[in-house]
């Protein structure tokens, strides 16, 4: 667990200006919902916090983001290293094409946390906390594939576990979830908010209301409102917030 | 309507023609070459060229072909690994790239001339294996590369996503996840690289082949008997009649038929088995 404080982050995309001065602390050992209009920025938001973005040609980033105190956009930091702090959950499930086990082995092996026993050890955890463990722990060799979306998704999110990340990204983790799927993934999120510091990108109003005690409204790139997630629901401040919450938008 | 449909019925049959035309020619070598069946007896296939065999022939092609692919193989892999993934798309790359399609186009008697040039006299490996494997290799390089480069688009972005989100760095990416997705396509573009070469003449004509030799090359450095080889020099030196040489080219052609053959077979195979690729 660990606290996201991010200061005057901008990015853009070529000359799209995508994150305009974004300023917000993350709290530890909660959920924290960012929600807004289609291609406001809330994945670049997400994926600045593991600095996914890079990953992308033409794509430059300023102002800082301290995890526990130490800024990851300096020059010393390990990129290889602040992924595994700052685990991903993609909004389409993603496995690896390899079997179930070495999906979850995957992240391990690469930072070489474990190995022998110690590793099963940590792949069986890492499902169980990931409530996947009773639907495949018979068939751990089989591929990735041939899971369920729903399954998949909890199979990501095992893989992001096992190599004991801090904080957790999930974007969009339940859009292509059937809704007991969705509830699923729900009840997780909370549970993993117990241990880990969650961050989930969401459309859904709903969604957020239900899972997040903290929620970002992002408008065209900027923050438009931040506070407890029952505060913003009940009385919000901005205008297009509450226009945005009512389905007035979105 | 009506008009366009006709339209589009004599385009395809005018289309249709150079296929039927492909087809006939096909057929008509392989009925050819089958009556070279006759002229083969199989312990011909085991028998030394001493005693009017075969054997170091067929041994000497597929150590020719071993050989190139082991050098073709790895270094088209690389190569195109780097022009996939690493380098930046600039003026070099575009360059390179032209190469590439270049090298594929040249006629195989010129990457002969320059194999003899550079790997026979300038490397002084004189007329043996390792010059005939490294002339093959070049002529393979631009069907493996491109065949790998087209393999390693094919991977979906969202594997190597999870991958580095995972904290993988890019080399543990491509080692680990690009790599192996790819596979099918590499080897199936190595196996057709085989397969061009597999009945090159001109390559080997002057880096490393002779008409006989004693037995099998004992290094690389020797030179080595060839089936494509003695086909040309039994016409064109010997002036032998076709007939009597249709088992040399009958084995010659299935050679080449099946290493086609096993690459889109694979290909096939794969593209069923691994769902992403659809
Ligand atoms: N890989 C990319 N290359 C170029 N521009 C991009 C890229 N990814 C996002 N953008 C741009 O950045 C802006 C924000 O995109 P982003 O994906 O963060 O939005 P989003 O809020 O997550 O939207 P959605 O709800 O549709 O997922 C958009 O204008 C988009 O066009
Ligand atoms: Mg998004």
């Amino acid at each position: 667990m660990a606290e996201v404080d991010i200061r005057k982050l901008n990015v853009w995309f070529k000359d799209n200006h995508v994150l305009k001065d974004l300023t917000l602390t993350i709290e530890e050992n909660a959920v924290t919902a960012i929600m807004g209009p289609s291609g406001c920025g809330k994945s670049t938001l997400l994926r600045a916090i593991n600095r996914m973005n890079e990953t992308i040609d033409g794509c430059r980033t300023t102002g800082e983001i301290y995890i526990d105190g130490q800024n990851i956009y300096n020059g010393n930091t390990d990129v290889y290293e602040l992924r595994r702090r700052v685990g991903m959950v993609f909004q389409k499930p993603n496995p690896l094409p390899k079997s179930i086990f070495e999906n979850v082995a995957f992240g391990v092996k690469i930072h070489k946390l474990a190995d022998g026993k110690k590793l099963n050890e940590i792949v069986e955890r890492s499902l169980k906390e990931a409530v996947l463990w009773d639907e495949v722990k018979d068939r751990l060799h089989e591929s990735a594939f041939s899971l369920s979306g729903g399954q998949q998704q909890r199979l990501c999110i095992a893989r992001a576990l096992a190599v004991n990340p801090e904080i957790i990204l999930l974007d969009e983790p339940c859009s292509a979830l059937d809704p007991i799927a969705t509830q699923k993934i729900e009840t997780l999120m909370r549970k993993l908010a117990e241990k880990y510091t969650v961050i989930i990108v969401t459309h859904n109003v709903q969604q957020a209301a239900r899972v997040s005690d903290y929620v970002a409204f992002l408008y065209l790139g900027k923050l438009i409102e931040y506070g407890p997630t029952k505060q913003v629901f009940e009385s919000p401040k901005h205008e297009l917030t509450e226009r945005y919450i009512t389905g007035e938008f979105g | 309507m009506m008009r366009s449909r006709s339209w589009e019925k004599v385009f395809f049959t005018i289309l249709g023609a150079p296929a039927a035309i492909c087809l006939t020619v096909f057929f008509w070598i392989t009925s050819v070459l089958l009556t070279g069946i006759g002229t083969i007896r199989l312990n011909l296939l085991t028998t030394s060229a001493l005693q009017g065999g075969l054997f170091e022939m067929i041994v000497g092609t597929a150590y020719l072909l071993l050989g190139a692919a082991g050098v073709a193989g790895p270094v088209g892999v690389f190569a195109a690994i780097h022009l996939t993934e690493y380098a930046r798309h600039g003026r070099l790359i575009r360059v390179i790239d032209q190469a590439i399609n270049n090298l594929a186009g040249m006629p195989s008697i010129l990457i002969g001339l320059f194999g003899y040039a550079f790997f026979c006299r300038q490397l002084g490996l004189g007329i043996s294996l390792a010059s005939g494997w490294l002339t093959l290799a070049l002529m393979m390089l631009p069907i493996v590369i491109r065949g790998t480069e087209e393999a390693i688009k094919m991977v979906p972005y969202n594997f190597k996503e999870a991958a580095l989100a995972l904290g993988a760095s890019k080399w543990e990416t491509v080692k680990s996840v690009t790599v192996p997705s790819a596979a099918p396509g590499i080897i199936t573009s190595i196996l057709l690289g085989m397969a061009r070469v597999a009945g090159e003449t001109a390559a080997i004509l002057f880096t490393s082949c002779v008409l006989v030799t004693r037995g099998l090359p004992k290094s690389p450095f020797e030179p080595v008997m060839a089936l494509a080889f003695n086909l040309f020099v039994k016409i064109v030196a010997l002036g032998e009649s076709p007939d009597k040489v249709f088992g040399i080219a009958l084995i010659l052609f299935l050679l080449v038929i099946s290493f086609a053959s096993v690459g889109i077979a694979l290909r096939i195979y794969y593209r069923r088995k691994q769902p992403w690729l659809r």
